[in-house]
């Protein structure tokens, strides 16, 4: 059943990239239906699967193989994969109705999700990387889609640029274990942990963290994420929020008896998330598209995470990633209704009043957006609260005041969204939004119920239905014993509400109350021309990433394609066939036709003959 | 070296008719000059070869070469001569080879001279099988009984294949060099060569 | 008189060696065809000589009857090589054997 779970998505694939012509609407059902089953057969492997099973495939090679596993953590993946999975691809059937390559897209979503299970179900570090691969191969396949458009293009190519490196990382961090430990299987490396010393463990989480961090979209490999926006938003949906992103998330959560042994590498782990947290909570601040806000907020969001299972809180980022494939999901679908609406129309600027025309929308997205800043009762609360205390927990005192702070931020610019794009008046130019049919809005629906209940499944701290069911994945680790944290779990859901409401209240006034309404169009266009320039340029880093990476490979590139392609490998080839040449005209010489100069030679070589029977001669 | 005995003088005189009259094969300004050279050649050649106890070679050499071969060379001279400018030479295509090829003729007879000189100029140890002719009498060495009785016993089979031989260079020089008409049976052959007769003569007169 | 030169073997060496490479010169540097094969008429022969002499010097009739095979072969392929000469130059311009260039290239 594990076969059939991992395979589904791949037949789906296949028959909707073969058949897309004959099929037409109905690829969008085959694909779903591909993902629907695996949902099913998920929900019976549960019990199996929280257990542990185990399935071996194949031999690839003598001594290697490869096979599937469900524990806990890949469970949890699997369930939200083909989950969310399902009901985005029956979103897609809406959404991209009247695409002229309908069927491919669902080819290549199908393709990711197969890929994506790769990952996540594979019980080798092979397996993981195959699978790595896969699912950035898809990725830039979906950022791509609507290839005419060059910056989508340039944005897929980007995507999948950073990516490589993080697969580079992840090799690099394969060969190092494989010459420790001799074997490529999670369950052998990891129990061989102690054969790493202390150089090698961390030259390995760093490695594996490279790959994480160009997947997950940590700083300051995550500039390809705001740009993956070209993608069409179920795309964004799926994958650059609920699914492929976290894989770095899974990555760190999979490899965590490595990380438990070297503290180095949790701290770097740790701040790197804290820090892309922020990062990515400032930038929110200072996006005027609504697909291009939603994505730094989901780099803000892995920050999260990432700073969870850095620092060793792995049940509490594992929670942030369950909950949070939940209500982004449910935010990106939901601006996908607006888009739709406005025919293609992202910029938030000109939206406004959305609230009487699209009601629905204005409902679904003010949950996911409560959900996201951490309004207690709603999931977001539980699992935000439970990393950013984990981060004082582990000993991280600086990370917690980073989360907290983020906290804050995230509600500002998760509300100026909802004010500026959902109230006063329309400033657009569509005159009748466009409907949604069924397939649209019930997904949306549907998500808007975990998005609320899911946190409630953490409650109760270490009693919790959570903590039970993640028991054997991550035995208890040893908190530091100094650091019994002076700020109780209670204080800090406290604080962390008081800048919530701080944020929100500064968006209130800035955006939603009376008077920020009475002209928001110009106050708009102002701060828009007074945004810092430092914002608006990302920290500049994909400048420095630009001039330092792009420019010398290009540089170098065009060197070896003016001087090294034409000059010395044409030149040795042209060479060898010149000599050939210049050989066979000497030789010609020699072809002279005249029978005198044929004679001249044959006595010669006779003379050559009887020159060596006289001097060197064979008696 | 050579004593100056009426044998070495012999060999003296002959070997230097011999030498002279090869250069003057070589250097005939004309063929006819050239096969003069060769006859007087062949000729001290013959003179040689009875000093060396080869009576029927020598005898043979006078009737095969002298008598056949360059009764041959003279008979194309003859048939190449029928021209506006016989035997003219066209431009010399090698200008360049002419003291190459004087030198390396050179070096190499010396070099030959050299590599004989080395070798040990007694007989075969194994000597081949022949019957030694018993001097003096009709069967004596080199004589046509002795010759006869080797070629025709020991030397059976070379024989046969040069005759052979002969048969397949007749074969090649008509064909290279035969009548090219076609085959005619001879009353269609008779009328032919009227026809070419009344032709001729038609020709003739338009002329 | 088996067995016993008039001079030493060495002298009759040293004749057909010079006969022989007279002949080559001439092969090497004439232009006339019907020179050229003359020349080669000299080699046959200086090579005869050597035959002889050996049989003599070593009492074997082998040399001889050699010999007189290599008289038989010369003959037949003097008259090929003048059946070629007629064929060739029969209607040419000039007899001469640097005009036969078509083998070139």
């Amino acid at each position: 059943m594990m076969l059939a779970l991992w395979l589904l998505p791949l037949f789906g694939a296949i028959l909707c990239w073969f058949l897309g012509p004959q099929l037409k609407a109905a690829a969008g059902w085959l694909a779903s239906l591909a993902i629907g089953v695996p949902f099913v057969l998920t929900l019976m492997l549960w019990q199996a699967g929280s257990a542990g099973l185990h399935q071996a495939l194949f031999s690839w090679m003598p001594g290697f193989t490869f096979g599937l596993q469900l524990d806990p953590l890949s469970l949890l993946w699997t369930f939200i994969i083909t989950g969310v999975g399902f009901l985005i691809h029956v979103y897609s059937m809406g959404y991209m109705e009247g695409d002229r390559a309908y069927a491919r897209f669902f080819a290549y979503m199908n393709f990711f999700v197969f890929a994506m299970l790769t990952l996540v179900l594979s019980d080798n570090f092979v397996g993981l990387l195959v699978g790595w691969g896969l699912v950035g191969l898809a990725s830039y396949f979906l950022i791509g889609f609507w290839f005419e458009r060059p910056t989508a293009v340039a944005a897929a190519r980007k995507a999948f640029v950073i990516n490589v490196a993080g697969d580079v990382g992840i090799m690099l961090a394969i060969f190092i274990l494989f010459a420790f430990t001799g074997s490529l299987s999670f369950a052998d490396v990891f129990s061989h942990v102690g054969a790493l010393g202390t150089g090698a463990l961390l030259a390995v989480c760093v490695c594996l963290f490279i790959g994480a961090a160009a997947k997950s979209a940590q700083v300051p490999l995550h500039t390809w994420l705001p740009d993956a926006m070209e993608g069409p938003t179920p795309v964004s949906a799926l994958i650059h929020a609920a699914t492929m992103v976290t894989a770095g998330v899974y990555l760190i959560a999979r490899c965590a008896p490595l990380w438990n042994h070297s503290p180095q590498a949790q701290l770097l782990v740790g701040t790197i998330g804290g820090v892309t947290a922020l990062v990515g909570a400032i930038l929110g601040m200072a996006q005027w598209d609504i697909k291009r806000i939603l994505a730094y907020s989901t780099m803000s969001q892995i920050g999260y995470m990432i700073m969870g299972v850095g620092v060793g809180a792995y049940e509490g980022g594992v929670a942030h990633f369950f909950t949070h494939a939940f209500f982004k999901a449910q935010l990106f679908l939901g601006s996908g209704l607006i888009i739709h609406a406005l025919a293609n129309e992202q910029d938030v600027r000109k939206m406004g009043g959305l609230a009487k025309k699209l009601p629905f929308a204005f409902w679904a997205m003010l949950i996911g957006v409560l959900a996201i800043c951490g309004v207690p009762g709603l999931s977001g609360f539980f699992s935000k609260d439970q990393v950013i205390y984990g981060a004082l927990e582990h000993g991280h005192p600086w990370l917690y005041a980073v989360g907290i702070l983020t906290a804050g931020i995230t509600a500002y610019y998760m509300f100026r969204m909802l004010f500026v794009t959902f109230l006063g008046e329309y400033r657009g130019d569509v005159d009748h939004p466009h409907g949604s049919g069924w397939q649209m809005v019930v997904p949306v629906a549907i998500l808007i119920v975990p998005s609320v209940v899911a946190g409630w499944l953490l409650f109760g701290g270490e009693n919790s239905a959570w903590a039970h069911f993640f028991a054997t994945q991550f035995p208890a680790t040893q908190l530091p014993a100094a650091n019994v944290p002076a700020i109780s779990e209670g204080l800090t859901t406290l604080i962390v509400l008081a800048l919530v409401v701080l944020g929100f209240a500064v968006a209130w006034v800035r955006y939603g109350s009376k008077a920020a309404l009475h002209n928001a169009a110009e106050r708009l266009e102002r701060e828009a021309t007074r945004m810092p320039g430092i914002l608006v340029n990302a920290f500049y880093i994909d400048v420095i990433l630009d001039a330092v990476f792009v420019r010398t490979s290009q540089a170098l590139g065009s060197l070896f394609s003016r001087f090294v392609d034409p000059l010395v490998l044409d030149g040795a080839v042209r060479g060898v066939a010149g000599t050939a040449g210049r050989l066979g005209g000497l030789a010609r010489l020699l072809q002279n036709g005249l029978v005198r100069s044929y004679a001249l030679l044959l006595v010669l070589g006779a003379a050559l003959f009887l020159a060596y029977y006289a001097f060197a001669g064979a008696r | 070296m050579i004593p100056l005995n009426p044998a070495g003088i012999g060999f003296l005189g002959m070997s230097l008719v011999l030498v002279l009259s090869a250069v003057w094969t070589v250097t005939g300004r004309k063929p006819v000059y050239s096969v003069i050279g060769l006859l007087v050649h062949f000729s001290a050649l013959a003179a040689m070869y009875i000093t060396l106890s080869a009576e029927f070679l020598g005898v043979v050499q006078i009737i095969v070469y002298s008598g056949a071969i360059l009764v041959l060379f003279l008979f194309v001279i003859a048939l190449l001569s029928s021209g506006v400018a016989p035997f003219s030479l066209g431009p010399n295509r090698m200008p360049w080879a002419t003291i190459p090829a004087a030198a390396l003729v050179f070096v190499t007879c010396i070099i030959t001279i050299v590599a004989v000189g080395r070798i040990p100029s007694g007989a075969p140890t194994t000597p081949i099988a022949n019957a030694v002719g018993v001097a003096g009498t009709a069967n004596a060495f080199g004589s046509v009984a002795d010759f006869g009785k080797a070629l025709f016993t020991v030397h059976l089979l070379p024989f046969e294949i040069t005759a052979f031989i002969l048969m397949v260079a007749v074969i090649g020089v008509i064909l290279l060099a035969g009548d090219q008409t076609p085959y005619m049976p001879s009353r269609r052959r008779e009328m032919q060569v009227r026809r070419d007769a009344r032709e001729a003569i038609l020709r003739g007169g338009e002329e | 008189m088996t067995g016993e030169l008039p001079v030493a073997i060495i002298n009759y060496v040293f004749l057909s060696s010079v006969i022989f490479f007279i002949g080559v010169a001439g092969v090497l540097l004439r232009r006339n065809p019907l020179i050229i094969l003359m020349s080669i008429e000299l080699m046959w022969n200086a090579a005869n000589l050597l035959f002889l002499s050996f049989a003599k010097a070593w009492a074997n009739n082998a040399g001889q009857i050699f010999a007189f095979l290599v008289i038989t072969v010369a003959a037949a392929e003097a008259a090929i090589g003048l059946a070629i000469v007629v064929t060739v130059f029969r209607a040419a311009k000039n007899v001469d054997v640097d005009d036969v260039r078509s083998l070139q290239g």
